[in-house]
């Protein structure tokens, strides 16, 4: 843990020194990583938007009401999904064959699950969390 | 009563999960896209100490494409005594540190595979214990044979270490398959998407030569010719050569497949600036600030960028 402590920080002194000296250099240069982010991040939209029109589809909403899952609920899950774990989500959602949704909202069903027992969220009734 | 009902849903979806792990391997076996056999024979090897797989693979990825670092060297950057082992993130990092680009590749067997056939050694982490008991391992492949169902791995003490390719997609898939390629400016790997190069490349470049920046940037840019961030990253890359006209080049080529990438605007303002020409400077960056919509960060990039053409035509008209 300290190692790790460590290492973030000395990885944050760094950054800050590199962007310190990348602005001095050229005042009102944008840089690729500045765009990298905001496309990244503009994608995370576009992949969780994604995620909440399948969530909104009749035969998932009656899935996920059989699985004493609040359809809303799921819902408010997914905006609070970071950019990575939307994206891993939608790909598996693209992956999916035409009938295989099922597995999509089993997965959403587990992330749910994860978050339950880790505290962060309190859905299923029957978890008890660690914290 | 219901809640272990529930429970019990969740362990048949884990088994049943569980059974799917060795997919994947009818795919490639049944491919009609990969030859049937190829080995990276001249791949080097560098035998492992005790738990340091992660040095010693990545040295043999790195020597593969003639990057001169033994595993003595890579320890102090990759290993964790504590841990007896290596990060992720770390191995990515110490490839970057030596001047290789570490690309993610897609966690498919195919995608390995097809890297080989492109003459890149593929770095994957595999778990050879049980998912609660693990035992994480570093390896090479450096080649397979669909014929026989198996691969090869550069792998611990051993050189040429086989192993089937249902065993080695359990093991594999138990670190989410992970695997990257290690290769020099300028190559780019066979499997991977533009998104995922460019993060690399966003990555690479902080440690990187100008020379290598742009080589690997130009390269990228030819296979996607539309890709954003790609683009940037070439003129920027190209700015700070103090090759002005690519940059322009390359930053009209962004703004001509994304109209509305307001930094594209702002950078191509700077580079016509630099190259005296003030008025369409202004007229550029007066196009970004149009397209930048709610963007507060871009948008005070962009006004400041004004406020120095503004600086630069008080100065001239004097």
């Amino acid at each position: 843990m300290i190692i790790v402590k460590r290492f973030l920080s000395a990885l944050l002194a760094t950054s800050i020194l590199f962007t310190g000296s990348i602005q001095a250099v050229q005042a009102a240069m944008i840089s690729t990583e500045q765009v990298a982010e905001s496309a990244i991040t503009a994608k995370g939209e576009q992949d969780r938007a994604k995620i909440v029109s399948m969530l909104s589809r009749d035969e998932v909403q009656s899935e996920l009401v059989a699985r004493g899952i609040d359809p809303m609920e799921a819902k408010s899950r997914v905006a609070a999904l970071t950019d990575d774990e939307a994206s891993s989500l939608a790909s598996q959602l693209d992956n999916a064959p035409a009938g295989g949704i099922i597995g999509a909202i089993v997965l959403i069903f587990l992330v749910l699950l994860l978050t339950d027992i880790l505290g962060f969220t309190k859905i299923f009734p029957f978890t008890r969390s660690i914290r | 009563m219901k809640a272990s009902v529930y429970r019990i849903c969740i362990l048949a979806f884990l088994c049943l999960l569980n059974a799917c792990a060795a997919n994947g391997v009818r795919e490639v076996t049944q491919s009609k896209q990969l030859p049937r056999q190829a080995e990276l024979t001249n791949t080097p090897f560098f035998p492992q100490e005790l738990y340091q797989c992660g040095p010693a693979a990545l040295a043999t990825a790195l020597n593969a494409v003639d990057i001169q670092v033994t595993p003595e060297q890579l320890t102090p950057e990759v290993y964790i005594p504590s841990r007896q082992g290596s990060l992720q993130i770390e191995m990515l990092a110490a490839a970057r540190r030596h001047g290789a680009i570490a690309v993610m590749i897609p966690p498919k067997l195919e995608s390995v595979l097809q890297e080989v056939v492109a003459g890149n050694v593929v770095v994957v982490m595999q778990n050879l214990g049980f998912s609660w008991a693990p035992s994480w391992h570093y390896a090479v492949v450096v080649g397979f044979d669909l014929n026989r169902e198996l691969l090869w791995l550069r792998s611990g003490t051993f050189k040429r270490f086989e192993m089937s390719l249902s065993a080695f997609q359990r093991t594999w898939a138990r670190s989410e398959s992970w695997a990257f390629v290690a290769l020099p400016p300028g190559k780019l790997p066979a499997t991977a998407m533009a998104d995922d190069v460019a993060k690399a490349l966003v990555a690479f470049e902080k440690h990187a030569t100008t020379s290598a920046r742009t080589i690997a940037y130009q390269s990228a840019v030819e296979r996607w010719p539309t890709h954003l961030v790609l683009l940037m990253g070439l003129g920027n890359s190209a700015y700070k050569a103090g090759d002005m006209p690519a940059a322009a080049r390359a930053f009209q080529q962004a703004i001509a497949a994304h109209p509305d990438a307001a930094p594209a605007y702002n950078n191509l303002a700077n580079v016509l600036l630099v190259q005296k020409q003030a008025q369409q400077a202004n007229n550029i960056a007066e196009k970004g600030l149009a397209v930048v919509g709610n963007d507060e960060k871009v948008r005070q990039q962009l006004l400041q960028t004004l406020a120095e053409i503004n600086d630069y035509q008080n100065q001239h008209s004097q």
